[in-house]
Order: structure tokens, then sequence, then C-alpha cells
């Protein structure tokens, strides 16, 4: 096989085959069988969690072709939705996380419907990074509710249940491998959803929608539909990707959600992972999360190192991690076809 | 609350913080406009500004005249190594809008941690490069204030004629309107996309310099002047030079008056719901700048 070529195959890496996508599931939910510190299942944890945000953040941007920078406002509203239900009203915190995620949906359509009729990518851009600037302003200041900077503390983690005779699932205080299952599961929904989305003819409409807005809508397709569809479900996910956080850390301050800081981390994890691509943002993430904690050793160079390794992978790799490692791979392959050969 | 002089004082200290805003979105808006890409390491040429300004002034107790200019053009070389080094060898590659993205990303987050490694945390405090207080009507304006002003419009108006008048400035311009006849034009591109991103750095680190007396310095001082001007040059128009400098005179004036009647907490408000409200009232900006 003769090398592809780049473009080629960041079009093939668009879709995923069934047999790579479940394969990558199975491999995350073996992980706790092997890896038992709690340290190191925390990471994994965090992992997921940057794994959903940053995929869900791809269908907007890499699919849909919104160059949002507003996903910590979905991911914040969820947190900050399904903390407070729980805390004032109750709510179960399982509850929570689906009602968290429809949260952050009815206001992605606040966010979306006057965003989508900006053409120009940094105005979207800009826009809704302003959307979340506004949340965190008003999160800050509306203390009677959220406490503003203090934070919210004591949010109930999900509630612990029965199986069978024996065995009783708890989350709270330091279980981390049933809340790792349940990000787990949470992650694999968000992917499934994606995966149905991109076969169906919403998928289809959102390609020729990134390849050519105009020619689009000359040929019939619904932009704005379409559109909206890509951010609703890409911020139900966010949404309870950030409920799940809420209840896994108990304790939820504005800046650890709705910063600018998570969303320059899920910029970074998508694009060094590869953009547009349907597992490159679950490779860019467990790259950098785990990467940034192998630096933790270097204490005060471990930023910087971060920031230079960010430019050094962009320059070697510029299309992103998934693509360099199948380059990799095809070269490999070609040097053995053309050992065969000769 | 509202008598004249009050306003008369909140109008000078609107303009001068939309002159700033003013400067470090004209560079952004030059990049855009030339190289079509954002760059996310504004705000720390800012940053830079501020620190070589501390310690020229502080450490190594040079005058303000000589500080603000080595300040300056330090920044500038660091900017045009910067360009040449990791945006240059990204440009016209497959995928460069997204990957000089995350390049200046990168940059930015090096050049933060470079500063907390180095030079702390800590607010650090400068004088004002020129004391005392001009009092005329009962109204005070403090002579730092006046100079920052009367400086970002000597700057402004410089840098105008520069594009309008000379020849760098017509190579600017003609790779701003069309890259590829620029190229036919036999315009050295690469050059002129490294001097530019260098002299938009220099605007940026000008900024920084004029304001460390004003807002203290610090290494994570440059994320809200980035903000600011993103703000700026979407109000104004993107690519809009016009646009940028009004953007962020506006903004300025809006942000100060806003301080009468709004607590402090919520006078970030002001800037985006404006920009929210520009965007919906009218998607291409106050002035807008061509589809670029």
């Amino acid at each position: 096989m003769a090398q592809m070529s780049t473009s080629k195959l960041l079009t093939r890496l668009r879709v995923t085959n069934p047999t790579t996508m479940w394969g990558v599931f199975a491999l995350l939910a073996l992980l706790p069988l092997v890896i038992h510190n709690d340290y190191y299942l925390n990471i994994l944890t965090l992992c997921l969690i940057y794994a959903a945000l940053a995929s869900t953040w791809n269908l907007m941007v890499g699919y849909a072709g919104i160059l949002s920078f507003g996903h910590q406002a979905f991911y914040g509203l969820g947190a900050y939705f399904s903390a407070i239900i729980t805390i004032h009203l109750g709510v179960s915190p399982w509850l929570g996380l689906p009602l968290g995620g429809l949260f952050a949906a009815f206001f992605s359509l606040a966010i979306g419907i006057p965003c989508l009729r900006l053409r120009i990518a940094p105005y979207i851009a800009i826009a809704t990074l302003a959307f979340s600037e506004i949340l965190l302003v008003v999160c800050k200041n509306w203390v009677s509710l959220t406490r503003g900077e203090m934070g919210l503390s004591g949010i109930p983690p999900l509630t612990g249940f029965r199986l069978g005779e024996f065995l009783t699932v708890n989350f709270g205080g330091g279980s981390k491998v049933p809340n790792y299952y349940v990000m787990l599961s949470i992650y694999i929904l968000a992917m499934l959803a994606m995966y149905r989305l991109m076969n169906s003819k919403v998928g289809l409409a959102l390609k020729s929608l990134r390849e050519d807005q105009d020619a689009a809508a000359s040929l019939g397709v619904d932009v704005t539909r379409y559109k909206l569809i890509a951010f609703l479900v890409s911020s139900f996910f966010a949404g309870v990707t950030g409920a799940f956080y809420a209840h896994y850390l108990s304790i939820l301050a504005p800046d650890s959600v709705f910063s600018v800081g998570e969303m320059v981390e899920v910029v970074a994890i998508t694009l060094v992972g590869g953009i547009g691509t349907f597992l490159g943002p679950t490779l860019g993430a467990f790259t950098l999360i785990v990467g940034l904690e192998l630096l933790r050793g270097l204490e005060d160079y471990r930023f910087m190192i971060y920031g230079a390794m960010l430019v050094i992978v962009v320059l070697l790799l510029p299309n992103g991690l998934l693509l360099g490692f199948h380059n990799g791979i095809n070269r490999i392959r070609g040097l053995f076809q053309s050992g065969k050969t000769t | 609350m509202f008598t004249l002089p009050i306003m008369i004082e909140q109008a000078v200290n609107g303009l001068v913080l939309g002159s700033m805003y003013a400067l470090v979105a004209t560079g952004l808006t030059l990049i855009w406009g030339t190289m079509k890409m954002l760059n996310f390491a504004h705000g720390e040429f800012y940053m830079l500004g501020g620190f070589a300004t501390y310690f020229g002034l502080m450490v190594l107790g040079m005058p303000p005249w000589l500080v603000v200019p080595i300040a300056v053009f330090l920044i500038f070389l660091i900017a045009f190594i910067m360009e040449k080094s990791i945006i240059s060898p990204l440009m016209g590659k497959p995928g460069w809008d997204i990957s000089t993205v995350v390049a200046t990303l990168g940059a930015g987050i090096f050049l933060q941690n470079f500063a907390f490694k180095f030079w702390g945390g800590d607010f650090l405090n400068v004088p004002y490069m020129f004391d005392g207080v001009l009092r005329i009507w009962g109204m005070a304006f403090a002579w730092h204030r006046l100079y920052i002003l009367a400086l970002s419009l000597v700057v402004i108006i410089t840098f105008w004629q520069v594009v309008k008048r000379t020849r760098f400035g017509l190579a600017l311009r003609a790779t701003a309107q069309d890259n590829e006849a620029a190229i036919l034009m036999g315009i050295p591109f690469r050059r002129i996309y490294t001097i530019t991103f260098g002299l938009s750095a220099s605007l940026a680190a000008l900024a920084g310099s004029a304001l460390a007396p004003i807002f203290s310095v610090n290494p994570w001082m440059g994320m809200v002047p980035l903000i600011k001007a993103l703000i700026v040059v979407i109000l104004g128009g993107l690519g809009s030079f016009t646009g940028a400098i009004l953007g962020g005179f506006i903004l300025g004036l809006c942000e100060s008056y806003s301080v009468l009647f709004l607590s402090s907490g919520w006078k970030d408000l002001i800037s985006f719901s404006l920009l929210i409200i520009i965007l919906v009232i009218k998607p291409s900006g106050l002035f807008g700048a061509k589809e670029w």
C-alpha cells in the first residue's frame, strides 16, 4: 500500500470503523482491572472527562464547522444546575446528570441562535466566548444561589446501590472505580450518539456544511437546523459531563468550570489529538492529561514544558497525533511490503 | 453623582483605557489582516512589555524615556524570533489555520509560566513615569494618564502614516488584500509576515509598558487585555484599522462610565454584552470590515 495522502487519510479518520471504536471502549473498560491505585484512577477519570468534553467540542468545530470558544459554558451550566438542584431541592444526583445536560442544551439554543447568524469563524469564536464569560460573571456575583467565589461545597455524590446480595456500590468518599465506570458510560454514550449522528443524514449534511456552506445551502441543506442539532447534542453531553464532575469532586467554584483555561485545555487536547477525526480528541485527552501528570515531578517547570511541548507537537505533526500515528503505521507497513517484493 | 466634572474625569479615564485597548487591538487586527491568523500569545507580549518596564525602572534604575523604547524593541526581537521559529514553518502547510492556533496557545502558556518561574507570581508595582496631577476647574488628571493618552495618539497616527505612505505599508496592504497577487508582484511576503508579527507585538508591549504603573505587573496580566482586544476587533470589524481604534475608545468609555452605576463585580458584563448586542444588530461589526 502506497503512502496515503494527508487529506485522504484525514477524510478517512473522520469516521471510525465500529471495531476500532468498540476496541477503544473495551480497553478503557478493562483499565481498572489492571490499575488499582486511586491516584491513577483519578487521573484516568479526568482523562475521560476531558475526552468527553473534547469529543463533543470536536463535533461542533471539527464536523459542523462552528468555531465555538464557549464550550466551558455548557460544562459549567451542567455542573452548577445539577449541584444546585441536588443540594437545594434534594433531587437524586442520578437525575441531576441528565437534567444538567438538558439545562445546558436548553441554554445552547440561546447561545446558538444568535451565533449561527455569524459567518466568519473568529466572530463566532469571540461571541461564544463572550457568552461564557457573561455566565462566569453572573456565577461569581449571584452569591445567594451559587455562593460566588466561595464555591459550592458538600455536593452529594452519586447515590450508592446494592448489586445482588452482597455487593454494595458506593460513590462517596474515596471510591474511584464506580465513578470511573459512570464517567466511562457517559463518554461511551456521547461517542455512540455522535457515531449514530455521523452515520445518518445529519452526518452527511454536516459534512457538506464543512466543505462548503453556500453550496450546501443552495442544494437545500437546512444549514441552521443541522448546526443547531450539532449544538444541542454537543452541549447536552458537555452538560452531563459537568454534572458528573460536580458530584465527583463534591465541590465547585466558578473558575474551575467556566474559566477560559478550561477552554484552552479542550482546544489543545482536540488539536493535538487531531481535529475532525473521530477518536483524535480521546487520544489527545489521554496524551495531554497523563503527560501533564508525568511532568508533575518538574514542579515549576511543568507548565513551561507543557507549553513548549504543544508547540513542538504542532511543528512536527501539524494535523494531530492520530494522523501521525496512522502515517507511522502505514510507513512501517510500507517497509514490510517493499521488503517482501524485493 | 453625575456632575459635569465627574463625567469629564470619567471620559478622560475611558479614553486612557480605550487608547490602550486600541493599541492591543490594532496589533491583533494587523496580524489578522495580513496573516489571517489569530495570535493567542498576544497578551503575553503585553505582559513582557510590563515586565521589561518593571526591570528597567525598578531593578536597573534607568530613566523612563530610555526604558520604554528599549522594552518595546526587546519585545519586537522576541516576537521576530518567535515568528521565524514557530509560525513561519507552519504557514502555508495544510491545516495551518488550526496549527497556528495551537502554536500560539502553546507559546502563550510557555511565556506565562516562564515569567512565573523566573520572575515570580507577585503583583509588582511600578511608579508613575510622570508624577503629579493636573488640576483644572476642580478636576484632577494624573499626568501619567495624560502621557498614556498622548503617547497612544502619537503611535496610532504614526502607524497610520506608515501604513498609508511608506513602501513597507504598501507591501503590507497588498499582502493583506491579496496574498497571491502580492507574491506575484515580488513582495517578500515571508518577511512582511515576520515584521508584521514583530510590529504587532511591539504595540502590545507598548501598552503593557504604559499601563504597568496603573495595573500592577504579574505573569497573568495579559489575559484581560487579550480578551478585551478580541472584543474590540470584533466590535470594530475584524481586519479594520479604524474599527480597532474607534472600537477601543468606545469600549474604554463604556467601561469607565459603567463604574458610575455598576459594582465592580458586574462591570465585566458591559464589554461582553456590548459585543453580543452589536453582533446581533450588525453581524459584521460596527465598521463592517470586508469579509476577509
